[in-house]
């Protein structure tokens, strides 16, 4: 038998992630996200090649939603009311509370801003949310009698989680998009070690080695608090959800620690409703803020006020958070015209911002001057701080998670295609793991190893139970003790820890396959001498 | 007692918790008889019997009878040979047996249990067989680390434990093994990790540097003298190592990063360049938002700072200096801990560490006295960039006193603390202006605390005293006011009290609190006791000049009661304290020089003294005079140039006053020896550019006058000299802590009243 895997979207790009996984005869959709770049038809994953009579039901067991990202969940409104899919849904809560906000957001810009056809209303994505069975972190969730789902911590975003699955003997996860460092508000991703024989992963920065972030948060609460002590106002172009908590969190931080008493603000609307999600999913984010939710919770930002259209030309210090992050227009393009002129001023922008936004013109090169529409332009005399915030892991982070896991087979998904094959070529070499980067609409069959149920026996289990590692005796012996560095890298012993116990199958006629240790199988052929 | 039989009779049958717990209390009775003590034990030890119960009964038996201990143990030994979880219970009994010596566990066994089904024994034998049992460590280390590798976290955690243990008697060092348990996925096995980390006393500098780099280093050059697989393994190792110090830093929970900043308090000492390195990791680590993963970073830092291994850079003055202004009072004093003992490398961090400070005192009042305490750290250790700084700070400071700008009060007291502490355990460098020391005088009782560490309040009164005094002009002339005494502290002075402040500045933490309490204390009793000596022998000091003029009017009787009145007080003191000896000796000779001066005096007035004082008993007084002067200059050492003057003034009244009272047949012996010291006298006044008195002036005319008609001086009248004699007056004569007794005790061998030794070889003639 086989996991076949089926890749509809995400597969060597970003974008539109949507993986179909037959394993052990149950289709489970991982995902099922739009692209952002593109309009056409090309924005939702080919739900065709599913079912090409589009019985979506009986096609898939069920839907698995890892998070609220739009490249996650885009497409999960228009697949359920659309081309109606009626079966079980799973998200995390908080993706589940968060998912409504961001499809809803995206509808608006869509029609309203754009003035493009609607694909779903309001109504569609109520509906497709009731559809949706929320699930906690760790709990195992029986979906029908073979196959069980259970969800990890993944950090990312708030309710970002990996799915475990299982059906019969074969177990595999999915991680979507998860972050193996920890952030300010939320913990680094957190999975036991299990034995799997399929895991498919995210690639985002397949080849780049992050550094510790704290220089990059050094450098931006350098930035802002210069300009603040000189009397200037910072502007902080943010997207409302996940970045805008993050640093908020870290300058109400720094304000609380250095006592500061300039006011921080965020523009009214999505931000302000995300942080009351934020401050009830509390259980969600990292390890800090839930110890100390008790006594203080940490979204309840202290020195955060609402800010009013009012107060853009204000004098004195401030920092203030909008949205759009790109500078793409809205509120923050507003006040940008405002504060972009004085030199005391400051706008941190995010590492990546789209061609063809303000953010993006302000990051490319020193613009003295900016056209925001043919009638406009800015003088920008401010100053410009970037800030690369990625919940994404690095190549290190995919690494050592795939090193803790050991998989027999690892699939990668959501990133470039040349780093890809870099990463890929690693975790072959390094790890000897088989490898697999498959490309948009492609099936994949992992050769798994033959499953056979069978009984096995109360002392082979016993005996599997027990560890059993093995050591490896290093044998580059004349190496040894001659100098410290090569003592330190040939230790005596490597050990490992299969945990694979020595077994015989034995298969008799009319029976039930049975798997003995070998100590039993003497016993078992003695007594067949007997019966003979 | 009818429980006994019973027990025989259900046998078979499972003991009932009721049936156990009477057993229990027979057991734990020490009078019961022991035929009903070794059915019980029967009645335990068979083997269907046992369960953990029954192990808790075979211990109490063993513990309170101690008869039946050894058969007890024996059949809890038995017990251990099960193959259940009971195996390590009893073992757990025996190890709670006091008597019981180390018992020893085969290999065999030892391997067994560990690899049983059940997962606490499990746990609990790799947690314990270590300490509790003798097994082989090579056996030990073995299976610990086989088990980092299990499924269960707390497996991999007492595994863990317990190789650090064996890492303690010095059985394992393995870095790399350490490092990739770093990135553990539970929270506990990581802390184990770094704590493990910490307790490494070699690691190689190429692992260390690792450690703080996600990156895997491609050392070509080392990769060069490797064969094939040996560089396979470093790269897999380097690969392990790789950023584990950085992950530690960067974890979610803070006990895990607390962990990871203090396992780099021992590891920064191995090598200079990863101390290095680490700083700028460390750096950060002041902007984590638990504070005590903050006190940890800084206090790893002071310790790198005593270790020599702390060189700040510029680039991490923001995050260094801004902890000054944390709003967490611990961090503040941490911070400030470090800036006392730092080392500055040029004058820009200097500067900025002094606003960073001002800026803490604005923001929090009540750090005040350990601020300034740290400014005249700063000052001390940096008397350099103190130089620098002290003409823009001096203009601040006289504009703010002429104003007298109440609001800049604190920063001007730092000001003038920063600049006062400079010239201290430092040479004087003339570059601070002595009217700074008179300003600092007006702030004396706010910024005393910050020099408690190495003197009192009245001891800085004197310093700042004796500095506010222009370099060039020096005490005689000034005619200082009733109690505002020349006290000048110099480092000498005060032995104890200097040296500690040292040795706390460079060893800071190394003395322990308790320590440094006592003896501050001491040395403070010493300081106290001293300096009420000080004040006592100045004071009469300070009296003779007075009583001088009470001579001069012929008042003698009077003046000769009071010095001896003042003599009786003075050989009535006894102090112990080694300066305050040197001050009443001092004190006494001085006196006794005066009353023989004052007695000598007498004769100058024929015309009032009585005639009955015969020419023999003047020659006999002066030439003690001239002794006991003589006695000071040379039993006393540490005398400045002005008082060494006064006293060869004084030898030169001895010798004036015989030229002109004993017209005696050695006159140009005398006058020989006057001309000697009077060019002393000169070369002394032209060396310090000092005035003369208007005695000695009158005395080197005289001498030129006597030099030009005769070259003996035989042709000068007496009278010439009495007319200089009525010129002299007594100088005030302060006593201060440079001013040092010297004594010896000699102690001959051999040398009693009944063989008296007559002549000491090397040794003047001694005076009986």
């Amino acid at each position: 038998m086989a996991i076949e895997t089926l890749v509809l979207g995400a597969g060597q790009e970003v974008g539109k992630s949507c993986v179909i996984v037959n394993i052990n005869g149950k289709r489970i959709m991982f995902d099922c996200g739009m692209h952002m770049g593109y309009t056409d038809h090309r924005r939702f994953p080919d739900f065709s090649l599913i079912s090409p009579s589009a019985n979506f039901n009986d096609a898939l067991s069920c839907i698995i939603i890892t998070h609220f990202h739009l490249d996650h969940v885009g497409a999960l409104v228009y697949f359920t009311e659309v081309c109606g899919y009626r079966g079980p849904v799973y998200m995390t809560y908080p993706t589940k509370a968060l998912s409504p906000l961001m499809l809803e957001d995206y509808r608006k810009v869509m029609v309203d801003r754009r003035g493009e056809e609607e694909l779903f209303t309001s109504e569609h994505i109520a509906e497709c949310m009731k559809k949706v069975i929320a699930v906690d972190l760790k709990q195992t969730v029986q979906v029908d009698e073979d196959l069980q789902i259970r969800a990890y911590y993944a950090g990312h975003v708030i309710g970002a989680a990996m799915f475990y699955v299982k059906v019969g003997d074969a177990e595999m996860v999915y991680t979507g998009d998860y972050n193996m460092t920890p952030d300010r508000h939320l913990g680094a991703a957190q999975i036991d070690r299990l034995r799997l024989d399929l895991l498919i992963t995210e690639s985002t920065y397949a080849t780049t080695i992050r550094d510790s972030k704290y220089a990059r948060e050094r450098e931006f609460l350098k930035a802002v608090h210069k300009c603040v002590s000189g009397g200037g106002k910072v502007l902080i172009p943010t997207f409302a959800l996940g970045r805008a908590q993050e640093l908020c969190i870290l300058l109400d931080d720094y304000w609380e620690r250095m006592n500061l008493k300039v006011p921080i603000y965020f523009s009214a609307g999505l931000t302000i409703q995300a942080n009351m999600y934020y401050k009830m999913l509390i259980g969600w984010t990292s390890q800090k803020i839930k110890d100390t939710y008790s006594t203080h919770n940490a979204f309840d930002f202290k020195n955060v006020h609402k800010f009013d259209r009012s107060m853009i030309d204000a004098p004195g210090p401030c920092v203030l958070f909008a949205t759009p992050g790109m500078i793409s227009g809205g509120f923050s393009l507003e006040v940008f015209k405002h504060w972009a002129p004085s030199e005391n001023n400051l706008v941190t922008l995010p590492g990546y911002c789209v061609a063809g936004t303000v953010g993006h013109k302000l990051t490319s090169g020193k613009p003295t001057k900016i056209d925001t529409d043919p009638d406009t332009q800015i003088d920008v005399r401010c100053q410009i701080h970037q800030l690369a915030f990625s919940p994404h892991t690095d190549s290190k982070g995919i690494m050592d998670l795939v090193k803790f896991l050991s998989p027999k087979h690892v699939m990668l998904v959501h990133g470039e295609k040349p780093k890809m094959a870099s990463l890929k070529e690693r975790i072959h070499s390094e790890l000897g793991i088989p490898c697999y980067t498959p490309a948009n609409n492609e099936t994949v069959s992992i050769p798994s190893t033959h499953y056979v149920n069978a009984e096995a026996s109360d002392t082979f289990i016993r005996n599997c139970l027990n560890p059993n590692f093995t050591f490896k005796k290093c044998n580059s012996v004349e190496t040894c003790g001659s100098t410290l560095i090569d003592r330190n890298l040939t230790p005596e012993l490597q050990v490992e820890d299969e945990r694979v116990a020595d077994g015989i199958l034995v298969m008799e006629n009319n029976k039930k396959a049975k798997v003995v240790h070998r100590d039993e199988l003497l016993l078992m052929l003695d007594e067949k001498k007997h019966e003979v | 007692m009818d429980d006994t039989p019973q027990h025989q009779s259900n046998s078979e049958q499972p003991l009932t918790l009721h049936t156990l717990s009477s057993i229990r209390s027979l057991l734990i009775n020490p009078s019961t008889p022991k035929p009903t003590l070794s059915s019980i034990l029967q009645t335990l030890t068979r083997s269907s019997q046992l369960t953990h119960h029954t192990l808790n009964l075979l211990t109490d038996l063993a513990t309170h009878h101690p008869s039946f201990s050894q058969l007890a143990l024996d059949s809890l030994l038995t017990a251990t040979e099960s193959h259940t979880r009971l195996a390590i219970d009893s073992l757990a009994s025996i190890s709670q047996l006091s008597f019981s010596k180390p018992f020893e566990l085969d290999g065999g066994r030892f391997v067994s249990l560990c690899f049983g089904p059940s997962i606490p024994g499990r746990i609990w034998m790799l947690k314990n067989a270590g300490y509790l049992f003798k097994v082989r460590p090579a056996l030990l280390f073995t299976v610990l680390l086989g088990f980092t590798k299990d499924p269960y976290p707390y497996v991999r955690a007492a595994s863990l434990e317990g190789l650090v243990g064996l890492s303690e008697h010095g059985d394992f060092n393995d870095v790399s093994m350490l490092c990739s348990m770093a990135r553990d996925m539970s929270m506990k096995v990581r802390i184990e990790a770094f704590n493990s980390l910490a307790k490494m006393e070699i690691v190689s500098k190429e692992f260390l540097l690792q450690s703080l780099s996600k990156r895997v280093f491609r050392n070509e050059k080392l990769r060069e003298t490797m064969d094939q697989s040996t560089s396979e393994q470093f790269v897999m190792l380097a690969t392990s190592v790789a950023g584990a110090l950085v992950h530690g830093l960067e974890d979610e929970f803070f006990e895990v990063r607390k962990s990871a900043c203090q396992s780099l308090h021992t590891l920064t000492i191995l090598s200079v360049e990863f101390a290095r390195e680490a700083l700028d990791l460390l750096m950060d680590m002041l902007n984590d938002d638990s504070a005590v993963v903050r006190l940890q970073a800084l206090e790893t830092m002071h310790h790198m700072a005593i270790n020599g291994c702390l060189k700040l850079q510029e680039k991490h003055l923001h995050m260094f200096l801004g902890a000054l202004v944390d709003n967490c009072r611990e961090v503040r004093c941490a911070e400030r801990k470090i800036l006392k003992i730092v080392k500055l490398n040029d004058l820009a961090m200097f500067k900025s560490s002094i606003d960073r400070l001002m800026e803490n005192l604005d923001s929090y009042l009540q750090d005040e006295a350990d601020v300034f305490s740290a400014f005249s750290h700063l000052g001390r250790n940096h008397k350099k960039f103190v130089g620098y700084i002290v003409k823009e700070t001096f203009e601040e400071v006289e504009a703010a006193f002429e104003e007298n700008l109440e609001f800049k009060s604190a920063r001007v007291a730092a000001l003038l603390i920063i600049c006062i502490s400079a010239p201290l355990f430092n040479e004087y460098l003339g570059v601070i202006p002595p009217v700074l020391f008179s300003y600092a005088v007006t702030l004396l009782d706010r910024i005393y605390y910050a020099f408690s560490d190495i003197m009192d309040k009245d001891a800085l009164l004197a310093y700042l005293c004796e500095k506010s005094r222009p370099p060039s002009y020096s005490a005689p002339n000034i005619n200082h006011g009733e109690g505002e005494q020349q006290l000048p502290l110099i480092e000498g002075d005060t032995p104890n009290c200097a040296s500690n402040g040292v040795i706390d500045s460079k060893v800071g933490s190394q003395i322990t609190k308790e320590q440094k309490e006592l003896a501050s204390y001491q040395v403070e009793q010493h300081q106290s006791e001293y300096n009420e000596v000080t004040k006592f022998v100045n004071y009469i000091l300070a009296k003779f000049p007075d009583m001088w003029q009470m001579i001069e009017t012929s008042l003698t009787n009077e003046v000769l009661r009071s010095l001896r009145c003042l003599k009786e007080e003075l050989s009535t003191l006894k102090f112990d304290s080694l300066g305050s000896h040197d001050a009443l000796a001092f004190a006494l000779l001085y006196l006794r020089i005066i009353m023989l001066l004052v007695e000598v005096w007498e004769h100058l007035f024929p015309a009032k003294g009585s005639c009955s004082h015969g020419t023999g008993e003047l020659e006999f007084k002066l030439a003690k005079l001239d002794r006991r002067i003589k006695e000071l200059m040379s039993t006393f050492v540490g005398f400045s140039a002005e008082e060494e003057l006064n006293m060869l003034e004084l030898i030169l009244v001895t010798y004036a006053l015989r030229l002109c009272k004993l017209e005696t047949i050695c006159v140009n012996l005398t006058f020989k020896r006057l001309t000697s010291i009077y060019s002393c006298v000169e070369s002394i006044l032209k060396e310090r550019s000092v005035l003369p008195s208007n005695f000695v002036v009158e005395l080197g005319k005289l001498l030129h006058e006597c030099c030009t008609i005769s070259i003996n001086g035989a042709s000068c009248s007496p009278l010439q000299f009495d007319r200089c004699l009525k010129l002299f007056s007594l100088k005030k004569f302060v006593f201060h802590g440079t001013v040092k007794h010297l004594k010896a005790e000699l102690s001959i061998s051999n040398n009693d009243s009944l063989h008296p030794f007559p002549f000491v070889s090397g040794l003047p003639a001694l005076e009986m």
